[in-house]
């Protein structure tokens, strides 16, 4: 029987003033149906439709240094950046802490990006420019890292932080068991401080963050089973913490169609049923839907609790996707690809 | 009949039940508004044309002040079911 749990007394008065304002900037989100009108449009009108929209100030500020796809992709992520700086400023207390401890994972982002940048010997102008300034690092350090002249300089800045257990462990040759590592940092972390909170939102925040886990170690193993991969490595390359990490776990080096015929049955498999065959030649396909399948989830979730941090952890996830999608269409655009692999990609909960 | 309890004591009790009256529902109103009124805060700091809608919403369990005060008036002016038992 599923317990009653009561609110404590005065305690979901805090996340009101959070709710409702994540709540009314959700109404500002582009919407889905135009999707399908960007994709007809060209490289400057997209930038003049986002004008009309909460892009509005980055697109005018930008627009002296860049123009075309660099305007866009330099406004999304300012825009990305600002929305969440504003939701740290705007929340007190709890709230404010779990938005915190989720946004980390643009820190880990940034130092992807950082290491990544420095191992391909880009320039740190064009670093900055897929940087996000959304989590604790502020702008200014990112920039004074991305000056830096070499990865090592880069992981010894990190020293005394929690990020230096999983930047040690990088070899000098490959990047992978780094990232791999700091992911598995962020949802260690995120667990952690989660598991802390004794709000009632606490508890189905950490139900998402394991779902979300789920799902990536499940497009992980969509990329590998299909690849061929052998199981050892497969699993090495799982982010441990997800609820269903046991069983994902042993399907890992599975041949792809038995793979496919075991995910039968798991909450997640109606979104995918229609395109998940054995002969898939896309992923992207499967993890576009995915990805849909996870918002919708989050928001599902906050209708449990509407005076929670669910809320705000539904708006963080469809901002972040919004964004993903315009930079999706635009490149696409300029890369030449074909209009229906574009649609395919773009996530629309 | 006999005198079962001082006039100044029963009309001091049914003050203080008066008082409580509206007391205890504007205790509750403001319990229920102060969540309201911080959604409607946060969403009026997005949207400012939502500031009508949302004043509306806040005012709406100022209503039930009215039953508390109501309920004061009627024991203070109106209902008088000691007059037969007390000495005048």
């Amino acid at each position: 029987m599923p317990v009653l749990r009561l609110p404590k007394f005065g305690k979901p008065v805090k996340y009101a003033y959070i709710t409702g304002r994540v709540r009314a900037m959700k109404t500002k989100l582009i919407p889905a149906e135009m999707y399908p009108r960007m994709m007809s449009m060209d490289t400057s009108e997209i930038a003049r439709y986002l004008e009309e929209t909460q892009y509005k100030d980055e697109i005018d500020a930008l627009s002296k240094d860049y123009s075309g796809t660099e305007l866009i992709e330099h406004a999304t992520f300012a825009n990305l950046a600002k929305i969440y700086r504003k939701l740290l400023k705007v929340s007190i207390d709890e709230p404010s802490f779990l938005i915190l401890e989720y946004l980390r994972r643009w820190d880990v982002w940034n130092i992807k990006t950082l290491l990544r940048g420095k191992f391909y010997g880009a320039s740190d102008t064009e670093i900055m420019k897929y940087l996000v300034p959304a989590g604790e690092l502020s702008e200014e350090h990112l920039a004074e890292l991305a000056k830096k002249e070499s990865i090592q300089d880069i992981i010894s800045a990190f020293d005394r932080t929690d990020y230096s257990s999983a930047l040690a462990q990088y070899d000098g040759k490959s990047l992978a068991s780094v990232e791999n590592a700091l992911d598995k940092l962020y949802y260690f972390r995120m667990e952690r401080a989660v598991g802390g909170t004794l709000s009632v939102g606490g508890g189905l925040l950490l139900k998402y963050v394991r779902r979300e886990i789920d799902i990536r170690n499940l497009i992980t193993l969509f990329r590998m089973n299909k690849a061929g991969v052998d199981a050892a490595m497969i699993q090495e390359n799982l982010i441990p913490g997800g609820k269903l990490f046991d069983e994902l776990s042993r399907m890992a080096g599975q041949p792809f169609g038995e793979f496919i015929r075991g995910l039968e049955g798991y909450p997640f498999w109606s979104s995918i049923s229609d395109v998940a065959t054995a002969d898939i030649d896309a992923i992207s396909r499967i993890e576009a839907r995915l990805k849909a399948y996870l918002i919708r989830y989050a928001w599902a979730l906050s209708n449990y609790h509407p005076l929670s941090i669910l809320p705000v952890l539904g708006y963080m996830v469809s901002k972040e996707t919004e964004v993903a999608n315009i930079r999706k269409i635009v490149m696409g655009k300029e890369a030449g690809l074909p209009a229906e692999l574009i649609e395919e990609q773009v996530v629309v909960a | 009949m006999a005198v079962v309890a001082d006039a100044g004591v029963l009309y001091g009790l049914v003050a203080v039940g008066a008082g409580l009256a509206t007391g205890l529902a504007g205790i509750g109103a403001g319990v229920g508004e102060q969540g309201i009124g911080a959604a409607v805060v946060g969403v009026v700091a997005e949207e400012p044309g939502f500031l009508g809608k949302g004043l509306f919403l806040m005012l709406l369990p100022e209503t039930l002040i009215i039953f508390g005060l109501a309920v004061s008036l009627i024991l203070m002016f109106a209902w008088t079911p000691f007059s037969g038992i007390v000495t005048p």
